[in-house]
């Protein structure tokens, strides 16, 4: 069976997983940073190793949106429901591959089993509609994690 | 920073290989051909062996059943397989030059016999009509139609140099119209015969000097019975002539291709039986002999029209449709004859049997002008040469119509024996031994063929003569030709099945959608041309009356590298449009091929499928990324197109043997 219904974004996405970068850090640093900060959720399910291995793995073929938006993203056997940790970059990171500067990455790990699948293709569907370059750029001149999650729940 | 664009140009393929046609389009463009016969093949038997003729040309039609049934098999394992592909496929290239050779004489003396015969029936009406307007009208028979058909091969000569393709609608309301005057024609004969009574052709034949050729040498060959019977056999066979445009259409006929085939190859079979041998019997049974020998030797159909019961005006009404019928159907069978040879030539050429020198493309017009110019000079020197005898073209018409059709039966006898061919309709009467299926029937009906061609060999002196310098001289120039392309360096390996592909240049992708109007549409993107099962499943399964079937394929360019990309396709690209385009075919579904230039695919593919309005996106399975991250890729390049307010969810599938995934795209 598979499950249509749509996961709302606020119910995964928490203030404290919402994370500011300084500087200009490469994609790799991005997927490490957003990795390590969503570990602390799942360190019950997988090891910190395991978690950037498979992340990583599904990185390779993955590209950057044209709107500056990134969804580093996995699947894991082990979890039974989404998780989410935003980055916010604001002077950008530069994906060479593309030519094109990402300014928000959100790493989102899915239960790996095939009802959840659909799901998450809404999830990714859902995520690149609402990170426009213009949404982008408003949570960059935000404060806060919390806020940027109020402002995902709001505009969802 | 500014992303570079995406999405530059999209090059739409636009050949009219891609628009697929009913059975009765299909049955019309072969009888438009096939049918044309009708004008002549009578009176040419009948000056040939006397009275018994009409039987003949009856047993000819009722025999072009069966061999409409050998080119139903040889369709049904060849999307294109006209004599060419078959007699290569099974005896080798050396038997394919011979047997299309046989062919090209077919189709050069076709447009002579059309355009002549077309010639003496206008010169008959004007001969009745003229005087009655006051009008002295003393140009001879010949002479006109000598001119006559000079001015149609130049016409129809110019029409294919500019490439005007053949078009099934006009085949189907000419064949309409034929029709109906034929019915008015028949009912009035029938309705003549009901009055004045009627008796059967004699069986006796009497041969002329003239038809019995070398065979005065035999004179005891002669006295037996069988022997005379397939000579006259012989001499009636060119009202088969045609037949090989069934080849020639069989892949524009859309889907159930075969259901379809078969129908379309019924209603030629009763059209040909009612149409030329039903009017050649009634002929002989309403015309007087003396009449039919004289007057009425070059134009019987006008004569038959002419001596119906009747007051004369209404006749003169009749042969005036009668002509006018005919002469359209015999034009139209001189312009299948110039675009048949050309289409053969094009063919052999690709495989490196022509010289490229033939095909060198028309400046203006991009048609292979130089083989359009052999075939048109040749027909207008056999029209000057044959002055105006339609008789002796049609002698020797029949060797080229006689050995092709030899070629093509005894090649389908041999493929039987090949089981790794698929078939999905085999010639009746077969003895299961093994796994081979011994065609019993088909072997009956070559047996047939090759003894009417070895008595036409004997009797048909100038068929003969003539049939074999030509053969001889087609194959020299095949021989020749591929001598010098083998010395040649291979800068190309012709792929036996390429495909002449029209690409036209279009800015944006709205500019293509007013052409997409049916109900449902499917997006199929396509990559390898050894990858196409999602596209055999959509073709499959697609309902071609209201489904648009978008074949999509995405030439990457990355970065700045877009912006300098011109809109040239290269070999791979043409390799995969033509594996496209011959799977369509199969199908006899219509696909609407494009290319676009981009640097994401999935950016690309999701562009199209919301400007088209898909319902679904059928995509072949990635060896390198797998079917989920393409799905992946999808749902984000979809989620970030996506217009606001737009609900409508769409499928995405990914096809690979034996299994798909399928999910919605919200």
């Amino acid at each position: 069976m598979i499950r249509q219904e749509e996961v709302p974004l606020a119910s995964i996405l928490r203030g404290d997983s919402v994370f500011f970068l300084k500087g200009k850090p490469s994609k790799e640093e991005v997927v490490k940073l957003l990795t390590h900060g969503l570990y602390p959720q799942v360190r019950d399910f997988v090891t910190a190793k395991d978690l950037y291995e498979k992340v990583t793995e599904v990185e390779k073929l993955n590209n950057v949106l044209e709107t500056g938006f990134y969804i580093p993203h996995a699947k894991l056997a082990e979890i039974d429901r989404f998780y989410a940790a935003l980055a916010v970059i604001p002077d950008g990171s530069f994906d060479p591959k593309s030519g094109i500067t990402v300014k928000a990455a959100l790493l989102l790990l899915t239960p790996n089993r095939p009802i959840f699948f659909q799901q998450h293709l809404n999830m990714l569907s859902k995520l690149s509609r609402l990170f426009q370059a213009a949404f982008i750029d408003s949570l960059t001149a935000m404060k806060n994690g919390a806020q940027v999650a109020e402002a995902v729940g709001k505009s969802e | 920073m500014n992303p570079p664009p995406r999405f530059k140009q999209v090059l739409v393929l636009s050949t009219a290989m891609l628009s697929f046609i009913s059975f009765w389009k299909a049955a019309a463009v072969v009888l438009c051909d096939m049918g044309s016969s009708a004008y002549y093949a009578g009176s040419i038997a009948m000056n040939a062996f006397g009275p018994a003729a009409p039987w003949y040309v009856m047993a000819v039609m009722i025999f072009s059943g069966l061999m409409l049934m050998v080119y139903v098999e040889s369709c049904a394992m060849f999307v294109r397989g006209g004599v060419y592909k078959v007699v290569n496929e099974a005896m080798g290239h050396s038997m394919a030059k011979v047997s299309v050779s046989a062919l090209m004489f077919d189709y050069v003396l076709t447009g002579p016999i059309s355009a002549i015969s077309a010639g003496l029936y206008v010169s008959s009406l004007l001969y009745n009509i003229l005087p009655l307007l006051h009008i002295n009208w003393h140009v001879p028979h010949k002479l006109f139609a000598i001119l006559f058909a000079v001015a149609v091969t130049a016409f129809f000569w110019r029409e294919n140099i500019k490439g005007v393709e053949e078009s099934s609608d006009k085949s189907l309301k000419i064949m309409i119209f034929v029709s109906a005057v034929g019915t008015v024609l028949i009912l009035w004969a029938l309705a003549t015969v009901y009055i004045r009574g009627f008796k059967l052709p004699i069986f006796e034949l009497k041969f002329t000097k003239e038809s019995l050729g070398w065979m005065t040498n035999f004179p005891y060959l002669q006295t037996i019975g069988l022997v005379g019977i397939f000579m006259a056999f012989g001499h009636s066979i060119l009202a088969l002539s045609g037949l090989e445009t069934l080849a020639q259409v069989y892949r524009e006929v859309g889907d159930p291709k075969i259901k379809n085939l078969k129908k379309a190859a019924f209603l030629i079979f009763m059209f040909s039986l009612v149409f030329t041998g039903g009017l050649t019997f009634l002929s002989s049974l309403i015309i007087p002999g003396d009449l039919i020998a004289g007057k009425y030797s070059d134009n019987l159909l006008s004569g038959l029209a002419l001596e119906l019961s009747g007051p004369y005006w209404a006749k003169l009404v009749l042969q005036s449709f009668v002509v006018v019928s005919g002469s359209l159907m015999l034009v139209g069978a001189l312009n299948t004859s110039l675009v048949g040879s050309n289409g053969v030539l094009n063919r052999v050429a690709e495989d490196g049997i022509l010289h490229d020198w033939f095909r060198h493309l028309h400046k203006k017009y991009g048609t292979t002008y130089r083989m359009i110019n052999l075939v048109a000079i040749t027909q207008i020197i056999v029209i000057i040469l044959s002055r105006g005898d339609i008789y002796l073209i049609g002698e020797a018409y029949a060797f080229g119509v006689l050995w092709s059709l030899v070629f093509k039966t005894i090649s389908l006898i041999i493929l039987r024996f090949r089981e790794d061919l698929p078939r999905d309709w085999m010639f009746p009467l077969n003895l299961k031994v093994g796994k081979i299926y011994f065609p019993v029937g088909m072997c009956m009906v070559f047996l047939v063929m090759i003894t009417a061609a070895v008595a036409n060999l004997m009797t048909k002196r100038v068929a003969t003569i003539s049939g074999i310098i030509f053969t001889a001289v087609f194959y020299a120039v095949f021989q020749i030709s591929e001598n010098m392309n083998r010395k040649k360096a291979r800068l190309y390996a012709p792929d036996e099945d390429s495909e002449k592909l029209n690409m036209r240049k279009e800015a944006d992708i709205g500019t293509i959608l007013p052409e997409l109007d049916k109900q449902r549409k499917i997006l199929v993107p396509v990559r390898n041309p050894n990858n196409l099962v999602h596209l055999k499943s959509v073709l499959e399964t697609a309902d071609d009356e209201t489904t648009d079937i978008i074949v999509l394929a995405v030439k990457i360019a990355r970065g700045i590298q877009l912006e300098g990309e011109t809109g040239d396709i290269t070999q791979e690209e043409k390799d995969l449009f033509t594996s496209v385009v011959l799977l369509a075919e199969k199908y006899g579904k219509t696909v609407k091929p494009m290319l676009v230039f981009s640097n994401d695919p999935f950016y690309s593919i999701v562009q199209v499928a919301q400007a088209a309005g898909v319902d679904e996106i059928v995509m072949g399975v990635s060896g390198s990324t797998g079917a989920e991250v393409q799905l992946e890729s999808l749902a984000m390049s979809w989620g970030m197109l996506k217009k606001a307010g737009v609900s409508r969810p769409v499928t995405a599938k990914v096809v690979w043997e034996g299994r798909q995934l399928s999910y919605k795209l919200s």
